[in-house]
């Protein structure tokens, strides 16, 4: 196993930058849409319940067969990894701010009113940092969810450590396919450690300081 | 995958919310327990009526006869109805023992433990599991097992620790004995919450036992692999297709079973 770490360790780090890389983008890109979508939700109150069943009928979709209809639409490689991977991280974030968002005390949005804050300001200064750890617990669950969904991408060719698997499943009977699987396995469940924790420093430092605890 | 775990974190501060509406069904779960099944027939219906009228190639037709479909379906219900009984008779006596007593303690262990392997893809685990005991039907059982454990384990440690203990203290006083206090008033209370992490992992089950066509256990995962080497596009959003409506009618049916299931009291 040694021997076989030592001489894959610059693909094993290739695989792992990049599927850092497309959670990490994907992440991203999931947060802001997420809280678009949960502005629009909070300012319309009838949007609520569709939001949450929507998001909960998402959950629902197996990653693999979501894979399957992106696939014809966006041929295989990185299309159909970077819209599972964004399309299944949006979903918990988007019901985390919803959340935050209707949490935060309405006399705080009237006082902002009456210090005479525009309602976009407002939204910036006051909203955001109180609903942001709450939307940041959704940030933590969609990445630990989503660096399975990119390790599947691997079968449409996407990029990552899910590929190592796939390898390893080509090549059962040869004495590389558990060094291989092992590699893709073992390597997805540290990338997600090291993120969610990366990301649980990120909300101490990013936590608005009148509200830490 | 992908099926939400209920998060106690993510709940928290919903809970006013929650308790404003706990006599009536929320909006939510009223657009789920009708439209789910709507949106799962018209689906099907439509899928079927392009399925029967269709113009297929011989591949195609072939991989997509209305037998075969039958089959792989029935491959596809009975490795998930399989592994969920595994995952129930496993993970409810667990929950139930690691919140008695001395084993009290290890309980926020074996939770991390359990949400870190939770992040391990389930397509690793088949894989390893495949190399370790081989192929076949037994191998994708106990891989799907291991990954739907988590989420029924943590919500049966989550559901008896939001027992009042006040309740708890008055059925010992009352003179009930451990087990008695035991299902007679902490598992009935925590019922709701168990069922909800079971929901979870019959879904999740349904989703990654897709993956068992690449260990030769069948399933509709088969038509998703045929169709990307065969480059078959009907093929592959079928497969897609039926695999999501089994999924969306699974848990249709879970949270059909819980409104119901619901203790009277709650």
């Amino acid at each position: 196993m040694w021997d076989y770490l030592v001489q894959e360790r610059a693909d094993i780090a290739f695989g792992a930058y990049q599927h850092t890389s497309l959670v990490v983008q994907c992440v991203v890109l999931a947060t802001v849409l997420a809280f678009a979508l949960a502005v629009l939700v909070t300012r319309v109150p009838r949007l609520e319940g569709v939001a949450n069943a929507v998001s909960a009928i998402g959950l629902t979709l197996p990653s693999f067969a979501l894979l399957g209809f992106l696939l014809p639409l966006l041929s295989l490689g990185t299309g159909p990894a970077v819209a599972a991977v964004t399309f299944y991280a949006v979903l918990p974030i988007l019901r985390n701010a919803v959340v935050g968002l209707q949490g935060v005390d309405r006399t705080l949005l009237e006082s902002a009113r009456g210090m005479g804050m525009d309602p976009v300001s407002t939204l910036v200064r006051v909203q955001l940092p109180l609903a942001w750890p709450v939307i940041l617990a959704g940030v933590r669950t969609s990445t630990q969810m989503t660096m399975g969904v990119a390790a599947i991408a691997a079968i449409v060719l996407g990029p990552g450590l899910g590929t190592y698997i796939f390898s390893g499943l080509e090549q059962i009977g040869s004495a590389n396919a558990l060094h291989s699987a092992l590699v893709g396995t073992v390597g997805v469940v540290v990338l997600a450690l090291v993120l969610d924790l990366l990301l649980l420093l990120f909300g101490r430092l990013t936590t608005s300081k009148g509200i830490r605890v | 995958m992908t099926a939400t775990v209920e998060e106690p974190r993510t709940t928290e501060p919903a809970a006013p919310a929650a308790r404003r509406r706990r006599s009536r069904l929320s909006r939510e779960q009223v657009i789920l327990l009708t439209a789910l099944p709507a949106l799962v027939a018209i689906t099907f219906a439509l899928w079927a009526w392009w399925r029967a009228s269709a113009d297929l190639d011989s591949i195609e037709s072939r991989q997509l006869a209305w037998g075969t479909l039958a089959n792989l379906t029935w491959q596809h219900i009975k490795i998930s109805l399989v592994t969920t009984a595994f995952v129930l008779v496993t993970a409810i006596p667990l929950g139930v023992l690691l919140t008695r007593g001395r084993f009290r303690r290890a309980s926020p262990l074996v939770v991390g433990v359990a949400n870190i392997g939770q992040a391990a893809p389930a397509i690793g685990l088949v894989v390893l599991f495949a190399i370790w005991l081989g192929f076949g039907f037994w191998t994708g059982v106990l891989a799907f097992t291991l990954y739907g454990v988590l989420p029924v384990l943590r919500n049966t440690i989550v559901g008896l620790q939001g027992v009042d203990p006040t309740l708890v203290e008055a059925g010992r006083g009352m003179g009930m004995s451990g087990a008695g206090v035991l299902f007679r008033i902490e598992l009935p209370l925590a019922v709701p919450v168990i069922m909800a992490g079971a929901r979870t992992a019959l879904v999740l089950v349904v989703g990654v036992a897709s993956f068992a066509t690449f260990i030769d256990a069948g399933g509709l995962g088969a038509l998703i692999q045929t169709g990307i080497t065969l480059f078959r596009t009907s093929v592959l959003v079928s497969g897609g297709l039926l695999i999501a409506l089994l999924a969306l009618l699974v848990d249709w049916a879970g949270r059909v079973l819980e409104t119901i299931a619901r203790p009277k009291g709650l």
